[in-house]
Formats: structure tokens, C-alpha cells, sequence
């Protein structure tokens, strides 16, 4: 019964990323700009133009150009079905392994932000949930409206400015090391763990020290959403019949408030998977004030320079990563609720 | 459970944080300033003329730091073919720069008064010194240049240069078989005899180099024009024609790939330039190391880290902390906020950075010489210059940048008066709709964004409404070179980097009809384009200024592009640092530099 579930959703999550697939194959073509014209520069002429779009295969049919990138065609280049990604047209390297290289410092930053924030705003959402109008619960309203009247952009400068410039508790935003540094081999592309891995506990540390002020930038946005979240969940349960009943035999606090977690965190769980995938693109903006070369600085590249096959890539991979915190997401809400299976 | 797990994360973050605070942890050597002989020996002398290692890691003498640098830009190189798919990106050219070797360069001609080093740029060969090329001499019965070049120059991978190496680069050049042929458009500009558009005929063995490269020993090339042309020497300097290492490049090939594209881009450029390729993280980070046996003797500065750091103010701030040593491309509001900053020096040169307007000669209303001249009038050069540029920029009175060879001031100038630009679109009947878009490159918003706000000021002033339109610069791209249909745009970034008056007019004003390359406002003058089918094979220079005079004059009457500025090209880095020299690319060589002194 639950492998029949896990199929249909992941049939489901298979179409929709053919969907996708489709339909930003179509959608960047249509961008008003051609490629061909950054590429051949100040030497634009008619030969070296129609040489230029060749060689980006730009002078085929578009349904042509679509079967070749599917991989229909393998004979002459590898595709999609053959897990090829094809080449930037403006470094020349394999998308794929370019990906494979930005994605997990992308990861370790929102991943590591995830974790505080979660740890952070549960327990502050509980208290907030348990005395409404307290202080807590009033401090908390004020940090949400605080912290989500600027985009994350605004609090990296701000913090920046503050933190690095004028307190110099934070390292210069110039990325996840100290420029002379050297970085630990690369094994699982997570500099904290490759630095252990390597036996660089300096090296781990200094990585930690980078990465403070870009996770508490993260954490200070995506905070306000989680510590809201529970605290409506939690108060929607307290005033639940078990609650009142729980309450009226006379349990401690501690219990009551155990038993109300447990229910609310249910609901919880999809929307921080949800959050979760939606902070790949929070981490764009991020990424660029702190000088953090992952997915989102080479999304941004990627569109500025109109590389259609970075962007087919680095879309194609938010999309199966969040398809895949919310096929997780479905496999465990079905295990935690069986109705959900039917 | 949770309160406990929480107290204990945030306390390790705290402490580990704390620890990693200020202190140098990982290298005694990178300390935040250069870190190059604190000593007191500060001439950088890197054991060159020692024994030599091979070994391209280590090149610092016994018992010295090395000097080691971070400069930091918007971007690194993406690539390193300059017939690559990235050759248009300048941080790519400053890789490539820096790690390829010229045949010829232009000879150093002293500094500003700003300290900033400046080259001799002309045509005659007292302009230039030898680089890979030891001497050189031309025969105009044969059109032939004769190279004798530098014997004992070995590359970074210990491969010693040779006649092949140069070979190879000029039919590598003439294979158009990268992305976009740099090499071959150069080539062809230096009228280098079959570098013509015959190589995309298709044709069997029209991309095949002939004897118009020939090697005559191990140390003689000679190179073969179809015309006499005066762009020769001065295009050998353009980084499009660095020589490659033949042997390097030969053992990356693949069948698909005979020429190394891929490994060019991806991996190194081979050549026997002053510093070697160390690591290059691509969007990160860029490092190199001195070539030890780099022939002008290695370079003072041992190792220097190129760093992506794509927000200006962060480059900035980390010039004021002294978290690097040199910085890029920070906006004209961030250059001025570090005068009277003792920890960092801000030069600057006015060499060909610029800002004119574009007014398309084929759309209307700008197909009117009255309209052109009216906005010409219309605006507010000083105000461009104080609110714009911060005094950092001078008035523009010509076509071609004015360090250049072959200027010429133009009598006819357009100076800022709203009456005359009154009667002028009064005289041409212009009615206004409101339908004009000021075109500009979004992301020079910081920059571009108050001056286009200042120029729609003025043009309102004299009843001409236009409307800004920022554009990506992919868009402006494709709209400024192929399509070649925006009607009035703000443009900062066009610079002949072949350094003469001729060459501009080559690129940007000769009618598309008469060979010219990069004609964006869609210009035509009969008078312009026999000017130059003059001037181009000219071999008298005061004859070709003469020519060239005329020409810029009648592109001012014209008004073909309406300059506005100059605008100094600048750079923030520590006082500790020295040896800037301007090239015209604004690529800076680091191997210029040195640390102290």
C-alpha cells in the first residue's frame, strides 16, 4: 500500500519535472535577447555571427534543438536521458559538473540555516503558543513584522555593515574562506565536513566563522514564518477537545504542552519541507551579498549572460530538489497518517 | 531535550566563532596586509637568477615570506581561450594576460602625476619593445615581417618557446574553430594575408594556414600582410594573439577537439607568461603563482589570489579592512568615499573609458542632424561630471579617446546651451510625443542610473520627454551589435583596445558597406568611408594624422556619437603596493607590481 503511493508520487513528480523541463526550455527562448550577440562581441559580423550561432547549435529547428537536448539524439550528443546537461555556452564546462560543484555549497548554507532557525523558532513558537499576549508572544510579534519588512539582500548589507565594518565580530564577506587559505580537498563539497574529513580543524573553524553571518541572515527571515507557524498550530490544538480534556484531568504543563507539540508538528512538518525548498532561492540574494559562490551566484551568471543550458540545469535541479523534499515529505505524512495513503 | 540541543548548538557556534575570530590560523604568512618581506628587503628578488627548481610552487628565496596578494573583482575568468566562449568578459582577458606572452608590447613612457604607469602607444617600432620577439623588421617590397625571437624562454610547464609555438598560434587563429575567433578577427584587422572571410567558406582547406606564417629556423618567423597596414605591430599587442605553448596545447588535444578549446577554457592556458596557473575555482576564486623562469626575471609578487566578489561595497569595505590588497571596478561614489583614507590610495588614469550617447541614424527623430545636435546642446556636461563621476571625469571632445594616437580635438564642439538646442528643434519642426527610450545597462544602475536621470532632466528642459529604459546586458548587447536597433542609449562601455585613432574609426564609424565592424548607430558617410580606405594603408604618419583629422571632424559635425566623458579608469589598493601600469585593455598585469618600494 505504501509502495503503491511512493510509485504514483513519483510518477507525479516525474511529469511535472517534464513539465517544467518544457516549459523553461520554451520560456528562456523567448527572452528578448540573443546569445549569439554576447558571444561574438565587437566582432559581429555575418560570418563569424552564423559561425557563432552554430557552434551553440542555435541554427537548428527549435524542435530539433529540444530533441537534443531530451537526448533523443545520442548518437550525436548526449542529452537529458543520457544525464547529460550539455555545456555553458560561457565557461564550456559540462552544466552537470558545474552544478555538482555550486550545489552543495548552496546546501550547506541554507541546510545549516534550517537547522538554527528550526531550533531557534520551535521552541519560541511553543512559548509564544502557551502564553498568548505575554511578553514573548508580543516580543515575537514585533520581530515578525521587524524582520520580514526588508528582503534578505538588505539585512546582508545591514549586517555586513554592522558585524564586519564597524564591530569586526564577522571576517570580510569574501566568501567561504579567507582568500589565502587552502581549501581542504574537495570530497562531499560541505567545507565543514570536507575540513574535518581532511583533519583542518582550522580550516573548519574559519569555515564556521564565514558562515555566521550569511546563516543568521537566513535564520533571522526564515525564523518569523516557523516561530508563526507553531504557534497558530499550537494554539489551534490547545483548544482542542484531548487538550481540554488532558487539561481537566489535571496533567502538568509539561505533558499538556508535549501532547500539543506532538499535534501541531504534524501540519508543521510539510510547510517547513516547503520553506526548506523555498530557501534555494532565498539563498541567491544571500549568496551574492557574502560572496558565496554556490547555485545562486551561478543562477544569477547563468541569466545575465542567457547560458540556456545553465539555466535549463540550474532550474531542472531546484526543481527535482524541491520535488524531492516534497516527495519525502508525502512518504512520511503518509506513514504518520494512513488516510493520506487512499 | 529541545531547549538543551538548542543551548548547546548555539554555544558551539558562539565559541567556534569567537575562536576563529581575527587571529591568523591557517597561514603566519597571510596576514592581512601584503604579506611579502616584512624584513625590510622589499625588492621582491624571487631567486631568479638562482638555479633553477622547475618547480612552478615555491619560488620565494630561502628564509623570506613570499609576497603574497588578494585582489578582488566582480568576477573571475570564466574562461581562458580568446577564442573562447567568454574572450568578451574582461576579468577573462585579465586571466589570460597574465598568463600569455606577446610577441611585441608597447615601451613603458613614465607615469601621471598620479603614479600610475603609462605606455608609449604610436606605430613606429620605438613604440615598441620585444617580447617573445626578440627584434623584428619589415620588407614593404614583400610585405613581410621578419621575427627573430628570444631563445632560453621557458613556459610554465618547462617547455622552451620556439618558432612552432608561434606558428601554431596563428593557425590555431586561422582554424576559427572556437566559439568566437578572436585570433583570426584580429588577424584580419592586421591585414595578415588569408585571415580573410574566406576561412568561413567552407571550403577544404580554407582554415588550413599557409605560407603566410612560416617558420624559417627554430628562432625566425615571418609573417606575410596582404596590405601595408599600421595596425600590425599595435594588434600583436592585443591579448587575442598571445602565443601558446604548442607542446602543452598539442598533449590536451582530442580528436574532437584538435585545437584544445576545451582545456584552454577549462583548465590552463598555456604560455610563457610571467605567472603560472595555481588552482582556479571557478566563481570563486583564481590563484597563480611567478613563473620562476619567467625571461623578464619572475615577478616581485610570488602569489597573488584573484577573488570573485561581485558587490562593489563589499570590494570596498574590504579594501578599508585591509582584508585585501587591491580592488576592481568599485562604483565613482565608492572610489570618492576613500580620499583621505591613509590605508588605501586610490589612482586613477584617464586612458579610454568613456560615456557618449547613441542616437540611431535610422530611426527617427535622430535621423535629423538638427535633432542630434539640439540634445548635444541639451546637456549638462559639468553636471555629468560632478553628479556622475565625482570631478573624477573630464569633457569629451572627440570621437576617439584622447591618449590615443591619431587624435584630434575638433573644432566643432557642443557645449551645454538649452537656448541653442531650443531653436535647433525648433528649426527641425520637432514635435514631441514622448516616445523616446534612453537605453541603458541595467546593471550599471549605481553608475549609469543618476546620470540617465540627469539626462532626461535636461532633454525635458528643451521639450524633449524621453522615457529610461534599462535593459540587461545581454539584451543591450544583442540590440547594440546585432540588431542594431536601439534608438538612444547611454553607452560606457565601448573602448578601442587597439590603441589608434584609425582603429576606432574602423570599429565604430566606417559604413557597414565599407568594411566597418561595429557601426552601432548605423552611420554612413561617403566622406568618412573614403577617408579611411585612405588612411588605412598610409605609410606616412603625418599624412595618416592629417586624414585621420578629417575624419574625426566631420564625425563632430555629424555628430556620429555624442561624447559626453572620460572618465578616469581607477583602482583602490594598499599604499603598500606599487608598479601600476595602465594597458588598454584595463587589465592590470600583476606582474607590474611589487610590494614595498
Amino acid at each position: 500500500m505504501l509502495w503503491a503511493y511512493i510509485g504514483k508520487r513519483l510518477l507525479i513528480a516525474l511529469l511535472q519535472l517534464l513539465g517544467i523541463t518544457l516549459a523553461v526550455f520554451f520560456l528562456i527562448r523567448l527572452l528578448p535577447a540573443d546569445p549569439v550577440a554576447r558571444l561574438v562581441g565587437f566582432n559581429a559580423s555575418e560570418e563569424v555571427y552564423n559561425q557563432a550561432e552554430a557552434s551553440l547549435g542555435l541554427d537548428q529547428p527549435v524542435l530539433r534543438q529540444l530533441g537534443l537536448f531530451l537526448g533523443f539524439f545520442p548518437d550525436e550528443q548526449g542529452g537529458l536521458l543520457q544525464g547529460d546537461l550539455g555545456r555553458s555556452w560561457v565557461t564550456n564546462e559540462p552544466v552537470l559538473s558545474e552544478i555538482v560543484n555550486f550545489f552543495p555549497i548552496t546546501l550547506e548554507l541554507i541546510t545549516i540555516a534550517f537547522v538554527v532557525a528550526t531550533i531557534i523558532a520551535i521552541p519560541i513558537g511553543m512559548v509564544s503558543a502557551l502564553r498568548p499576549a505575554g511578553k514573548i508572544d508580543r516580543a515575537t510579534f514585533t520581530y515578525g513584522l521587524f524582520a520580514g519588512a526588508q528582503p534578505e539582500f538588505w539585512w546582508g548589507l545591514m549586517f555586513v555593515y554592522v558585524f564586519f565594518f564597524n564591530l569586526g565580530w564577522a571576517p570580510a564577506p569574501l566568501g567561504r574562506l579567507k582568500p589565502l587559505t587552502d581549501a581542504p580537498d574537495r570530497v562531499t563539497g560541505f567545507l565543514t565536513i570536507d575540513s574535518l574529513l581532511d583533519g583542518r580543524l582550522d580550516v573548519f573553524v574559519e569555515a564556521l566563522h564565514h558562515l555566521w553571518l550569511p546563516v543568521m541572515t537566513l535564520v533571522l527571515i526564515l525564523s518569523g514564518p516557523i516561530i508563526k507557524m507553531i504557534r497558530q498550530n499550537m494554539l489551534r490544538v490547545l483548544e482542542s477537545d484531548f487538550i481540554l480534556y488532558a487539561r481537566s484531568s489535571g496533567l502538568r504543563s509539561r505533558t499538556i504542552a508535549a501532547y500539543t507539540f506532538r499535534a501541531a508538528f504534524a501540519p508543521a512538518l510539510t510547510l517547513l519541507g516547503i520553506l526548506y525548498g523555498f530557501m534555494l532561492g532565498g539563498a541567491v540574494l544571500v549568496e551574492q551579498v557574502f560572496s558565496i559562490g554556490g547555485l545562486g551566484q551561478y543562477s544569477i551568471r547563468s541569466i545575465l549572460q542567457f547560458d540556456y543550458p545553465a539555466i535549463q540545469g540550474v532550474v531542472l535541479t531546484i526543481t527535482a530538489f524541491s520535488l524531492g523534499v516534497y516527495l519525502i515529505l508525502d512518504v512520511v505524512h503518509a506513514i504518520m497518517d494512513p488516510r493520506v495513503r487512499t | 531535550m529541545t531547549r538543551t540541543l538548542m543551548s548547546m548548538l548555539i554555544a558551539l557556534m558562539i565559541v567556534l566563532a569567537a575562536c576563529g575570530g581575527d587571529g591568523d590560523t591557517t597561514e603566519p604568512a597571510a596576514d592581512s596586509g601584503t604579506t611579502g618581506d616584512t624584513g625590510g628587503d622589499t625588492d621582491g628578488d624571487t631567486g631568479a637568477d638562482e638555479e633553477d627548481t622547475g618547480d612552478t610552487g615555491d619560488t620565494s628565496d630561502a628564509g623570506a615570506a613570499p609576497a603574497e596578494i588578494t585582489i578582488l573583482a566582480e568576477d573571475i575568468p570564466a574562461g581562458l581561450d580568446y577564442d573562447g566562449p567568454s574572450a568578451a568578459i574582461p576579468t577573462s582577458q585579465t586571466g589570460m594576460v597574465n598568463l600569455q606572452e606577446p610577441l611585441v608590447y608597447y615601451r613603458s613612457a613614465g607615469t601621471n602625476d598620479e603614479g600610475v604607469g603609462l605606455l608609449d602607444f604610436g606605430f613606429s617600432d620605438e613604440n615598441f619593445e620585444g617580447r617573445l620577439a626578440e627584434s623584428w623588421s619589415f620588407d614593404a617590397a614583400t610585405l613581410t615581417w621578419t621575427f627573430n625571437l628570444r631563445q632560453g624562454v621557458v613556459g610554465c610547464s618547462g617547455e622552451t618557446f620556439t618558432a612552432d609555438d608561434v606558428v601554431y598560434t596563428f593557425a590555431r587563429a586561422k582554424s576559427v574553430s572556437g566559439a568566437a575567433p578572436i585570433g583570426w578577427f584580429l588577424s584580419n584587422v592586421a591585414s595578415i594575408d588569408g585571415f580573410d572571410t574566406g576561412v568561413f567558406s567552407g571550403e577544404e582547406g580554407a582554415t588550413d594556414l599557409g605560407d603566410e606564417v612560416v617558420k624559417i629556423d627554430d628562432f625566425t618567423v615571418e609573417i606575410r600582410q596582404s596590405a601595408q597596414n599600421k595596425l600590425f605591430l599595435p594588434v600583436l599587442t592585443i591579448f587575442g594573439l598571445g602565443i601558446f605553448d604548442k607542446e602543452m596545447m598539442e598533449a590536451n588535444a582530442t580528436e574532437e577537439d584538435p585545437w584544445s578549446h576545451d582545456y584552454a577554457n577549462n583548465v590552463n592556458s598555456p604560455s610563457f607568461g610571467p605567472y603560472c596557473l595555481e588552482t582556479w575555482e571557478k566563481d570563486n576564486q583564481f590563484v597563480v603563482t611567478a613563473n620562476p623562469d619567467y625571461y623578464l626575471g619572475a615577478p616581485d609578487i610570488d602569489r597573488i589570489v584573484y577573488q570573485k566578489v561581485p558587490q562593489s561595497s563589499n570590494r570596498l569595505a574590504a579594501i578599508q579592512s585591509e582584508d585585501a590588497q587591491l580592488v576592481e571596478r568599485l562604483t565613482p561614489r565608492e572610489f570618492d568615499s576613500l580620499a583621505g583614507n591613509d590605508s588605501v590610495d586610490v589612482l586613477g588614469v584617464t586612458g579610454n573609458d568613456n560615456l557618449f550617447i547613441h542616437m540611431n541614424f535610422t530611426i527617427p527623430p535622430f535621423d535629423d542632424p538638427l535633432i542630434r545636435q539640439a540634445v548635444a546642446h541639451a546637456i549638462d556636461y559639468d553636471e555629468i561630471i560632478r553628479v556622475g563621476y565625482f570631478g573624477n571625469a573630464v569633457k569629451w571632445e572627440g570621437q576617439v579617446p584622447a591618449s590615443y594616437p591619431g587624435y584630434h580635438r575638433s573644432d566643432t564642439q557642443y557645449d551645454f546651451d538649452p537656448d541653442r538646442a531650443r531653436q535647433l528643434l525648433d528649426d527641425a519642426g520637432y514635435a514631441d510625443d514622448g516616445s523616446i527610450l534612453l537605453s541603458y545597462v541595467a546593471e550599471k544602475e549605481s553608475t549609469l542610473g543618476p546620470i540617465a536621470t540627469l539626462i532626461q532632466s535636461n532633454l525635458a528642459d528643451v521639450g524633449i520627454n524621453v522615457q529610461l529604459d534599462p535593459l540587461p546586458q545581454t539584451q543591450y548587447g544583442d540590440r547594440q551589435l546585432v540588431k542594431k536597433d536601439l534608438q538612444f542609449a547611454l553607452n560606457d562601455q565601448e573602448k578601442p583596445i587597439g590603441v589608434d585613432a584609425g582603429y576606432a574609426t574602423l570599429l565604430f564609424f566606417v559604413s557597414t558597406e565599407a568594411g566597418g565592424l561595429n557601426n552601432m548607430v548605423n552611420y554612413t558617410s561617403a566622406t568618412v568611408d573614403d577617408l579611411f580606405s585612405q588612411l588605412i594603408n598610409e605609410g606616412d604618419e603625418a599624412t595618416r594624422n592629417d586624414l585621420l583629422a578629417q575624419v574625426q571632424d566631420t564625425l563632430q559635425e555629424d555628430v556620429a556619437w555624442l561624447p559626453v566623458v572620460e572618465r578616469k579608469t581607477q583602482w583602490a589598493l594598499s599604499p603598500d603596493l606599487s608598479g601600476l601600469v595602465w594597458h588598454p585593455d584595463n587589465s592590470i598585469r600583476w606582474a607590474d607590481l611589487s610590494v614595498g618600494g
